[in-house]
């Protein structure tokens, strides 16, 4: 038992290693993912203060381009990264040794977690501060254990998503690609969720980031009453939503091996 | 004859991209798909409008942003689509460099690659437009639209996201695989800069020369005025229509030098360091 | 034919029973008249009820030409693929139903494969494995070091992978496999693409680490005959999915000893001619045409010495020069080619 756990930690450090070493060594990435983002995000700025928006809408739109990062990292840095490890002859290497899957997953999304993190930070940080966003102090610490309980959840669900990649190629690639823009909508990334209909945003709920930004937005800004539900409530589902997420992934990422192995599908390249 | 290989690496190409961005599903899940992504990011705009506005749509400053940003789908779909083609051939089906070693042109194998990209934004476009007419009040009369001005405005545009395209690939040809994403870290920039969703007079004072340098801002500005007669930004109220095909026909051919000399360099430095065919994934 | 000797003394290394597997092909299919219509699911057989037992310490070798299925059954082996039908044990542990176990204790290689992230160095990306098999790190660093030397890597131990020639990444990818010390090392064509000097240094380790590992196992398919006959205790025959014969190498060039085997070089012989029984005593022909000198080597093999004297005459009618005739002792080559009915490179033949 202790010695599965072992095993299994150590190849989540040795996956994770490979993303900051390669990180490290190619550093374009602090351009295009630090700098770049937070202008990209700035054109929201720049709309809402075109309209007249309130000032806490600022941050609403800060703290949702910090998401993204996230978002970004779980959509195409694990879910569709067994599609790419098929493809280069790895994904049947990993997946001969004694490994859970979930721990290469975990290795890639803590991996990735340090790129994704530096540009949060970065759009975050800088932002507020050519922004000059205004933050309640006392919430921050709610917020930031938001902020854990949300990432946890959302890496729960990229673990589902990671499993349909084992048994579906181009097909799981451009679901992914598909999902990016609406989940931006649904989740309220750059909106309080409370402006969607009811139903919708009770709907966005299964995706952690919706919970989450909107609990964070209402602990950490002062002013924010457009929330959805109350942000202990919020957080009480996060952590439901956490639990499940990786209880489903188990299953799914079982559940699916074992049906690419039977269609013959998981060492099928260039799918 | 080399025009004309030139052009059959063009053609094989976008049959090529035809197949890879369609070949995977039926063709109405396509569609849906294809309409799915512009909508909801069209409706992230109409939503932010609503929420600060408590629902009106009626201002031009709405029907600005929304034209501006059904365009600019044309700029962020364009460089992905031609610099996600170096990526992929290089990492994933590993034949970017016998794409080099059988396409006449790089150059017309990457524009190619495109034309899938073009044809389904152009779909989107259209159905982000009708979308807007249909259910948000947006002023767009078909008989009021000025096509003339429309095709010729729309052509200088696709020619600028082709540069801009280009110049995305270069970067990609020297950098490691997590470089997917810089194509929409750029886009982002660019959607700032060249007022598409607010007035270029909004945009800090420092900024606002840098957006007048790029020709999307008079892409997006002779749009709006082709579809609705008139634009966005104050500041460019005072450049007459010729005058705005005029800049943007200069400032595209401009970036398209740059972009090919550009290229070229990027690919010097990939050739010299042995970085054709490299594979970095991570 | 069923690969698994009587008397099993004790638990086998790999156990296969019965082991098929078929693929389902839904793509539309062409029609004869022409129409592109489905024509319904078309079952692909890749594996045909194949048996085969080895035995802990064998070097076990699957020899058969490309698409024999020797890979799909190394895949159900190494708990990548399951099987349509049968049962598989590795290292005493059922594929399908106890498959981490199985992972624990086996690793595999394949040649032509590009392993491990190019961004990484030689000894990063093997740290990076180590570490998936749970090694701690002192350990398995000294372990990879002494591997590198070894294989004559060491002076690339920091070199990025993507940098590496195709025989380096072979040697690198052959460590990876040995990283967990495995009781069954499965060897998927490991010396694909190699010359001859980094294929010989793998052969010369495979040999080496058996007799250093005594009970430990290898399962090494290959297509190059020589490769099979140097390194392995027995050899089975597999083509088409099926299992043709098992036995030693000696034992199964035993079984062209009682025949006559002949290499003939013709020239000038435009078309193999068909055989269809016309020269009589003559059991198996094998044509090998060599486009680039116009000869063609025609290995024949016989029920006796005379019976090749009217091919002789008939390829002689037909304006070829016999440039060399020679009798010679069967290879495996030759046990193929009775065993199958055509030679490894041909696809179709007498």
């Amino acid at each position: 038992m202790l010695e599965e756990l072992e095993r299994n930690l150590r190849a989540v450090r040795a996956r994770a290693y490979v993303r900051v070493v390669g990180t490290f060594r190619e550093l374009s990435w602090v351009a295009f993912e630090i700098a770049m983002p937070l202008l990209s995000v700035g054109a929201y700025v720049f709309l809402y203060r075109a309209l007249g928006a309130p000032e806490r809408y600022i941050g609403y739109v800060l703290l949702g381009g910090a998401m993204t990062a996230y978002w970004l990292n779980v959509l195409w840095s694990m879910a569709s990264q067994f599609y790419w490890e098929k493809q280069s002859g790895q994904l049947e290497i990993f997946f001969i040794t004694p490994v859970s899957r979930m721990s290469i997953l975990a290795g890639m999304a803590a991996g990735g977690m340090f790129m994704s993190t530096a540009r949060a930070l970065g759009t975050l940080v800088l932002g507020s501060w050519l922004f000059g966003v205004q933050y309640r102090m006392e919430g921050i610490w709610a917020g930031l254990g938001i902020f854990l309980l949300t990432l946890a959840a959302l890496y729960g669900l990229g673990m589902v998503g990671a499993s349909l990649f084992m048994m579906y190629g181009r097909e799981a690639w451009h679901t992914a690609n598909l999902l990016q823009e609406p989940i931006y909508l649904l989740s309220g990334f750059y909106f309080p969720v409370r402006a969607l209909p009811r139903w919708l945003a009770a709907a966005a709920g299964i995706i952690p980031i919706t919970l989450g930004l909107d609990a964070i937005r209402q602990v950490v800004f002062p002013g924010a009453v457009d929330g959805l539900l109350d942000p202990g409530l919020e957080a009480a589902l996060l952590a439901v939503s956490c639990a499940a997420y990786f209880v489903l992934a188990h299953a799914a990422l079982r559940k699916l091996e074992d049906l690419a192995k039977r269609e013959g599908r998981l060492t099928l390249r260039w799918q | 004859m080399a025009v004309r290989m030139r052009l059959r690496a063009f053609r094989l190409a976008a049959w090529l991209g035809w197949q890879m961005e369609s070949n995977w599903t039926d063709p109405w899940l396509f569609a849906v798909y294809s309409i799915i992504k512009p909508v909801s990011s069209a409706l992230i705009l109409v939503v932010m409008y609503y929420v600060v506005t408590g629902g009106q749509t009626q201002g031009d400053l709405f029907a600005g942003l929304y034209v501006g940003n059904a365009f600019f789908m044309y700029v962020g779909q364009l460089m992905f689509g031609m610099s996600w083609v170096v990526m992929e051939d290089r990492e994933f089906f590993r034949t970017f460099k016998y794409m080099y070693l059988a396409a006449p042109s790089i150059y017309w194998y990457l524009t190619g690659r495109a034309v899938a990209k073009f044809l389904v934004t152009s779909l989107a476009v259209a159905v982000v437009l009708g979308f807007g007419t249909a259910f948000l009040d947006l002023p767009l009369a078909l008989g009021a639209v000025r096509w003339g001005y429309l095709a010729a405005v729309l052509a200088l545009g696709i020619l600028a996201c082709v540069a801009f395209g280009l110049l995305m690939a270069g970067i990609m040809v020297i950098s490691a695989r997590h470089g997917q994403g810089y194509a929409e870290s750029f886009a982002g920039v660019l959607y700032l800069l060249c007022g598409v969703v607010f007035p270029l007079d909004v945009l800090p004072a420092p900024l606002q020369p840098v957006g007048r340098a790029i020709p999307f801002t008079y892409w997006i500005e002779g749009v709006r005025r082709a579809l609705m007669g008139r634009g966005m930004s104050p500041s460019l109220a005072g450049v007459d229509d010729g005058a705005i095909l005029a800049i943007l026909l200069l400032s595209s051919l401009a970036t398209l030098a740059v972009a090919v000399l550009f290229y070229a360099w990027m690919e010097r430095i990939a050739r010299d360091r042995g970085l054709i065919d490299q594979v970095t994934e991570h | 034919m069923n690969a698994i000797p009587d008397g099993r003394a004790r638990e086998a290394a790999v156990l296969a029973q019965g082991v098929s597997r078929w693929f389902t092909d839904t793509r539309r299919q062409r029609h004869q008249d022409g129409s592109d219509a489905p024509a319904g699911p078309r079952r692909v057989v890749a594996l045909d009820r194949v048996s085969l037992e080895v035995q802990p310490g064998e070097l076990f070798g699957l020899l058969g030409p490309n698409g024999a299925g020797k890979s799909t059954l190394i895949k159900i082996l190494s708990t990548l693929l399951l099987p349509s039908e049968g049962t598989v044990r590795v290292a005493g542990y059922d594929v399908v139903r106890q498959a981490h176990q199985v992972r624990r204790r086996i690793n595999m290689v394949s040649g032509g494969e590009t392993v491990g992230y190019g961004i990484l160095t030689v000894r990063e990306t093997l740290w990076m494995f180590s570490q998936f098999y749970g090694l701690a790190n002192g350990p398995a660093l000294k372990m990879i070091d002494e591997y590198l030397e070894t294989f004559g890597l060491a002076d690339n131990a920091h070199t990025r992978v993507n940098k590496l020639s195709t025989g380096m990444r072979q040697k690198m990818n052959f460590i990876r496999g040995l990283l967990n010390d495995p009781d069954v090392l499965f060897l998927d064509e490991p010396t694909l693409g190699l010359d001859v000097q980094t294929a010989r240094i793998i052969r010369d380790f495979i040999r080496d680490w058996m007799r250093r590992r005594p009970g430990r196992t290898v399962l090494l398919t290959t297509h190059y005959m020589a490769e099979a006959e140097e390194l392995c205790d027995r050899i089975a025959i597999i083509d088409r999915g099926r299992i043709l014969a098992c036995d030693t190498p000696d034992g199964l060039k035993r079984r062209v000893q009682s025949h006559s085997v002949f290499r003939i070089e013709a020239a000038r012989l435009d078309a193999p001619p068909e055989a269809d029984g016309r020269w009589p005593g003559i059991e198996r022909i094998s044509w090998e045409p060599h486009p680039a000198t116009g000869r063609t080597r025609i290995t024949v093999i016989a029920a006796d010495d005379a019976a090749v004297t009217p091919l002789l005459a008939d390829l002689r009618e037909r304006g070829a020069d016999i440039i060399h005739l020679s009798k010679v002792e069967p290879t495996l080559e030759d046990v193929f080619l009775q065993v199958v009915g055509r030679g490894l490179g041909e696809h179709s033949g007498a």
